[in-house]
């Protein structure tokens, strides 16, 4: 094969992949499981997860809470977490924007669940011409009493998690039901990508190892579809943080005169048995 | 003594958490105004509203001896030595947690 027809087809397969790569927002911090209230230092980065880039320009928050339901009570409560938020830029060679946020002990220090939600404003995604907003859930726990993890919140769309998404043991599997409007989505379009690069909290950028090297581009994301129940398993075959995103499943579907893909996502955290 | 007393107490909050379903669960935090909060739980999200809770000096002097309330929690003043807060739920079932680990 000639060197320019090679090049060629090394050229076409890095678009597609770069193309077709899922978009992730990376909502991270090092454990959603907490033997005792902390402080909590968390990332808030969209990106491609398994490549830990390119990461696109957030262009702001809308909403940013956590919804806590106590042990032994019924009504949950909502935690404010906006003035915690601090726009960043993420990353060293083309930085982007980006948000942390360090939320202290006392906002989150009673024993339970918390389902904290970003609620992003739409991404414009110019290859594409639509817009992408990823209504994105990490569920954390402190001191293991579960209360409201398996709860829907009533989002315009999200997952609702079948398991605990903050217990899980590599080689485990994980369920959970995709809903819009509070209603199950059959045979929804869902993405499974693994945080490859670990999020570095205070240098603002992802690190330069990747955990896991994918055989062909195709590996860099699972794809699959709910059945018609709107219900999904995936399998957790690595220690880490593993992102499953509901594609284009939430009912805006227009976002300033231009389609808008709202999607659910929801961040799953699996631990080595070993 | 101190380190000792963190020592154990965090193999407590650890086994506290490593044990099997309905296990209790237990923490206190400072509130920054003299007094402390104290937090009860079962490890299957059951209410620990009633169980009873017992701050007690070092010398083994009871200070306070009441239930948790209907949010599972209980509130007393920080007393100025050593001490300990015990969370009464059951044989076997009692946890242990020391002043200096109430932050």
């Amino acid at each position: 094969m000639k060197p320019l027809k090679i090049l060629a087809q090394i050229a076409a397969l890095l678009t597609i992949s770069t193309s077709a790569s899922a978009h992730f927002l990376v909502v991270h911090t090092p454990e959603m499981l907490l033997a005792r209230s902390s402080n909590i230092d968390m990332s808030i980065v969209f990106t491609h997860a398994f490549d830990g880039g390119p990461t696109m320009d957030l262009p702001g928050i809308n909403n940013f809470y956590a919804v806590q339901r106590k042990a032994g009570e019924e009504d949950l409560t909502r935690i404010d977490l906006m003035d915690f938020l601090e726009p960043v830029k993420w990353g060293t060679e083309t930085p982007k924007s980006a948000y942390t946020a360090s939320i202290p002990r006392a906002t989150m220090r009673s024993l339970g669940d918390y389902q904290i939600v970003v609620e992003p404003e739409p991404y414009y995604e110019a290859e594409e011409d639509i817009y992408i907003q990823q209504l994105t859930k990490v569920i954390m726990n402190v001191g293991g009493a579960p209360t409201n993890w398996d709860q829907s919140l009533g989002l315009p769309t999200e997952i609702q998690a079948l398991n605990k998404p903050y217990v899980n043991w590599v080689g485990g599997v994980f369920r959970g039901i995709v809903l819009s409007e509070g209603k199950p989505v059959p045979f929804a379009e869902i993405e499974v990508e693994y945080l490859n690069y670990q999020p570095d909290f205070d240098a603002r950028k992802f690190g330069p190892e990747a955990a896991i090297e994918a055989p062909l581009p195709g590996y860099e994301y699972v794809s699959l579809r709910t059945d018609a129940n709107g219900t999904f398993s995936i399998g957790l075959p690595k220690a880490g943080w593993w992102g499953i995103a509901a594609l284009g499943v939430g009912p805006t579907t227009e976002h300033q005169g231009k389609p808008l893909s709202q999607d659910a996502v929801l961040w799953v955290q699996a631990k080595s048995i070993d | 003594m101190k380190t000792i007393f963190a020592l154990i107490s965090f193999v407590g909050l650890t086994f506290s958490l490593g044990a099997s379903a309905h296990s209790p669960l237990f923490d206190c935090f400072d509130n920054g105004d003299g007094t402390a909060t104290c937090e009860g739980a079962f490890s299957d999200g059951a209410s620990a509203a009633g169980v009873g809770i017992r701050v007690e000096l070092a010398n083994g002097r009871v200070l306070f001896q009441s239930q948790l309330d209907e949010a599972s929690s209980y509130s007393f003043e920080i007393p100025d030595q050593e001490y300990m807060v015990y969370f009464e739920a059951g044989t076997g079932h009692e946890i242990v947690l020391f002043g200096d680990d109430i932050y």
